[in-house]
C-alpha cells in the first residue's frame, strides 16, 4: 500500500516536471518573443530587457534558470502588468478563483446528486421529465452562453444580481450557477442512469421482500452503490471545475488565475501564460492523485500490488 | 400402436412449420433499432439539417458572410416601425438611424441627415432628417428620464406636424430575418456560415483523432507487455493535463489562428480518449478464437489489426465519435470565445457569440442565434449518441 501511494506521487512529480518541461520548450518556440509589441522597443530599452532577463542566454541555461525559478516558486515578471510578477498574480487571483469553484463543487454535489434520485425514484412521472429536460439543456447550452444569459436576464433586465465582480454575496450567484450548470446537469443525469441501474438489481428486491422499510432500503442499499460511478466523475470534475473558470471569470470581471490566463493568452505575456498553465497543471495533477488515493482508501475493490 | 395415427407426409409440407427471418448483419439490425428509437431520429433529422443549413444555406441568402453595410447595421429581426404617411413608413434604429421600410419590414433606403442641419443636434436632442421636401425630426430629449425611470417613451418621430410617439406595427425583418451585427453583416448568413465552421472543424477534428486514435490504441492492445505499458504511461501522461489548456497552448504556439490550427489542435489532444478505448477493445477481443484462428493462418499484425480487430471495435468507436463532435463543437467555440479561433471576417458559432457580447443589453438577439444553433447541435449529436448506444449494446437487444 505504501509503494502505491509512494508510486503515485513519483509518477505525479514526474508529470508536472515533465508538462513544465514541454510548455517551456514550446514557448520558447514560439515566433517573437516576450517583447514583441505592436510598437518596437528602442534598441537600447530592447537590449537592457535582455539583459535583465537574460534573453539571449543559451536556452539551456534558461530552461535551468526556469525550472530552478519553478522549484522556489519564482516564475519571473510579467511582461504586460509592469511591475508584477507572475506567482504575485498567482496569490493575488487565486482566493477569488477557489471560492467560486469551491462553491460550484459544493452546488453540484448538494444539488445534483438529490435531484438525480429523486428523478431516479419517480421515473416518468411529471418530476422525472422536467428534470430530464433541464438537465438536458443544461449540458447542451455552453457555459459562457449561460454566463451571458444570466447577466443579461438577472442583472441586466431584473437587476436581482449585480452583473460583475465579487464584492457582495449575491454577486456570487451569476458566476456558481454559470459554472456549474454542465456538471450539475451531467451529475443529475449519471445519478439517475447509475440510480435506476441499481434499483433493479436483485439484492433490492431481496431488501424489498424482506420487508425493509423504503426509506432503508434506498437510504441504506441503493445509494451507496449507485453513488460509485458519481465518485467517480466528481474526482477529476472538482479539478477540472477549479481551473477551468476562465471564461466565467472574463464575463463576470472577476480578478481570479482564470481572467488573468485569458489576457495572458491576448496579450502574448508569454511568462504569465506559462507560469499558470503549469501552475493549472500542477494543481489539476495533485488533485487527481489526492482523488486517486482517497478511493484507494475507501475501495476495497482497488488493488494495490498491480 | 394404430397405425392410422401415422401417415406419410407429403413432401411440399415438409417445410411447413419452419420459421425464417431474414439474417441480419451487426449494423442492419443496429439500424432497425435506431429507426425505432424516436428521440435519436429527431437528432439525426437535426445533424442533418445543421449541415444542410451551413452547407446550402449561404446559397439561397443574398449577402455573403463578409458583406458589410454600415447603414444597416445593428438591425434587430424584428422592426417596430412608425407611418407617418400613407406610403411612408419609417424605422428608427437603436443608434438612431432613420430607414425608410415597406409596410411588410422590407428596407428601402437609409433617410439622411444634413449635417448643416444638425449643428446643436446633440445638445437640443433633436435630430433633423430630409426625406424628399419635408423634414423628419427625432427629438430624444425624453430619453434620460426614460432610461432612469422605465416610464414613458424614448423619442418622438415628428412630421408635418404630427407626433409619432407608439409605433404602429411590428413586422419581421423581410432582408436579414436574424438581423444584422455591428457593421451591417448578415446575421443569418453568418450563422449558415459559422455553422460551415463550426462543423467542419468538428468533424475533421473527430476523424483525425479517430485514425490516431484507433490505430494507436489497437497496435497498444494488439502488442500488450512492454509496448503497451510504454505507450499507455504516454496517454495517461497526456490524460493528466487539461484537455483545453493543451489545446490553448498549441493555438498560442501555431500563433496564426485559422481553420486549420484549431483542427490540427484538438485533433492533437482528443485522441487520447479514443485511443483508451480502442486499446480496451483490443485486449479483450485479441483473445478470442477468430484471431487465434487468423494468426494460426499466418495473418500478419497489421491485417489481424485492420482487418479483425477495428471492424470489431467499430461500435463502441462510432459511438464515441457521435459524442466527441458536439465535445469539439464546444471546445470550438469556446476557444473562439476567448479570441482563439478563426479570424475575422470568418465566422464560427464561438466567435459570433463573443462578438455580440460588448453589446449584449442592447442586442440581445446577436447572442441568441449563435447560442441557439450551439444548442441545436449539441442536442441533436447527444441524441443521436444515446440512440446509437443503445442500438449498439447488446445487452438491450431484444427479439
Amino acid at each position: 500500500m505504501k509503494n502505491y501511494f509512494l508510486r503515485r506521487i513519483l509518477s505525479a512529480l514526474f508529470t508536472i516536471f515533465l508538462i513544465a518541461t514541454i510548455t517551456f520548450f514550446l514557448m520558447k518556440s514560439v515566433p517573437g518573443g516576450p517583447l514583441t509589441r505592436e510598437r518596437a522597443l528602442s534598441p537600447e530599452i530592447e537590449a537592457v530587457m535582455i539583459e535583465r532577463y537574460n534573453l539571449d542566454a543559451p536556452i539551456l541555461e534558461q530552461y535551468f534558470d526556469y525550472m530552478k525559478g519553478l522549484v522556489t516558486f519564482n516564475l519571473g515578471p510579467s511582461f504586460a502588468k509592469i511591475g508584477l510578477s507572475v506567482e504575485e498574480l498567482i496569490w493575488k487571483g487565486m482566493p477569488n478563483s477557489f471560492k467560486i469553484g469551491a462553491l460550484s463543487v459544493l452546488l453540484i454535489i448538494i444539488l445534483g446528486i438529490p435531484i438525480g434520485i429523486i428523478s431516479a425514484l419517480k421515473q416518468n412521472k411529471p418530476i422525472d421529465y422536467f428534470v430530464m429536460f433541464m438537465a438536458t439543456l443544461g449540458v447542451t447550452i455552453p457555459s459562457f452562453v449561460l454566463a451571458t444569459g444570466i447577466i443579461y436576464i438577472f442583472a441586466g433586465k431584473l437587476g436581482w444580481i449585480p452583473s460583475f465582480g465579487l464584492n457582495s454575496p449575491l454577486s456570487y450567484i451569476g458566476p456558481v450557477v454559470a459554472l456549474s450548470g454542465y456538471s450539475l446537469s451531467f451529475v443529475a443525469r449519471l445519478t439517475r442512469s447509475s440510480m435506476l441501474e441499481v434499483l433493479r438489481q436483485d439484492y433490492i428486491r431481496t431488501a424489498r421482500a424482506n420487508g425493509l422499510r423504503e426509506l432503508s432500503v434506498i437510504g441504506k442499499h441503493a445509494i451507496k452503490n449507485a453513488l460509485i460511478p458519481v465518485i467517480t466523475y466528481i474526482g477529476p470534475m472538482i479539478a477540472a471545475i477549479l481551473t477551468g473558470s476562465f471564461v466565467i471569470e472574463k464575463i463576470f470581471a472577476i480578478p481570479g488565475i482564470g481572467r488573468y490566463f485569458v489576457e495572458s493568452v491576448t496579450n502574448r505575456d508569454y511568462t504569465v501564460l506559462l507560469g499558470i498553465t503549469v501552475f493549472y497543471a500542477a494543481f489539476y495533477v495533485i488533485m487527481v492523485l489526492l482523488v486517486d488515493v482517497a478511493y484507494a482508501l475507501v475501495d476495497p475493490r482497488i488493488k494495490f500490488n498491480k | 400402436m394404430d397405425k392410422k395415427n401415422w401417415e406419410i407426409v407429403d413432401p411440399s409440407r415438409l417445410t411447413e412449420n419452419e420459421a425464417y427471418r431474414p439474417s441480419l448483419t451487426y449494423w442492419q439490425d443496429a439500424w432497425r433499432r435506431l429507426k425505432k428509437n424516436i428521440g435519436a431520429m429527431i437528432g439525426l433529422a437535426g445533424v442533418v439539417l445543421m449541415l444542410l443549413f451551413g452547407f446550402l444555406g449561404p446559397q439561397f441568402t443574398d449577402f455573403s458572410y463578409s458583406d458589410q453595410n454600415l447603414d444597416y447595421s445593428n438591425l434587430p429581426p424584428r422592426l417596430s416601425i412608425y407611418k407617418l404617411d400613407e406610403d411612408l413608413w419609417v424605422y428608427l434604429s437603436n443608434d438612431y438611424k432613420l430607414l425608410r421600410v415597406t409596410e411588410k419590414g422590407k428596407l428601402i433606403e437609409r433617410i439622411e441627415r444634413p449635417a448643416e442641419l444638425n449643428p446643436r443636434a446633440v445638445i437640443d436632442k433633436k435630430y433633423i432628417f430630409v426625406y424628399g421636401d419635408e423634414e423628419i425630426t427625432v427629438d430624444f430629449s425624453y430619453a434620460k428620464r426614460y432610461n432612469d425611470t422605465g416610464e414613458g417613451y424614448r423619442f418622438t418621430i415628428i412630421y408635418r406636424g404630427t407626433t409619432h410617439i407608439e409605433p404602429d406595427k411590428k413586422v419581421g425583418n423581410r432582408v436579414y430575418p436574424f438581423g444584422t451585427d455591428k457593421v451591417g453583416r448578415d446575421l443569418l448568413t453568418r450563422v449558415m456560415y459559422g455553422a460551415r465552421i463550426s462543423l467542419i472543424v468538428a468533424f475533421i477534428a473527430t476523424l483525425v483523432s479517430f485514425f490516431i486514435g484507433v490505430i494507436y490504441g489497437a497496435v497498444s492492445g494488439y502488442e500488450g507487455g512492454k509496448i503497451d505499458n510504454f505507450m499507455m504511461r504516454i496517454v495517461d501522461i497526456i490524460n493528466s493535463i487539461p484537455l483545453i489548456l493543451l489545446v490553448i497552448l498549441l493555438m498560442v504556439m501555431f500563433e496564426r489562428g485559422g481553420l486549420w490550427t484549431i483542427i490540427i489542435a484538438l485533433g492533437a489532444v482528443y485522441w487520447v480518449g479514443m485511443a483508451r478505448l480502442v486499446r480496451g477493445q483490443a485486449l479483450s477481443l485479441k483473445n478470442q478464437e477468430f484471431v487465434l484462428a487468423a494468426i494460426t493462418l499466418g495473418v500478419s499484425k497489421r491485417k489481424i489489426i485492420s482487418r479483425h480487430l477495428i471492424p470489431n471495435a467499430m461500435g463502441p468507436i462510432l459511438v464515441s465519435m457521435t459524442m466527441m463532435i458536439p465535445s469539439a463543437v464546444f471546445t470550438e467555440s469556446f476557444l473562439s470565445f476567448i479570441g482563439l479561433g478563426v479570424s475575422a471576417p470568418m465566422a464560427s458559432w464561438g466567435t459570433l457569440a463573443n462578438e455580440s457580447l460588448p453589446a449584449l443589453t442592447t442586442y440581445p438577439y446577436q447572442l441568441f442565434f449563435p447560442a441557439g444553433a450551439i444548442a441545436i447541435t449539441m442536442l441533436a449529436f447527444n441524441f443521436v449518441g444515446d440512440g446509437l448506444r443503445d442500438a449498439l449494446d447488446p445487452r438491450l437487444r431484444k427479439g
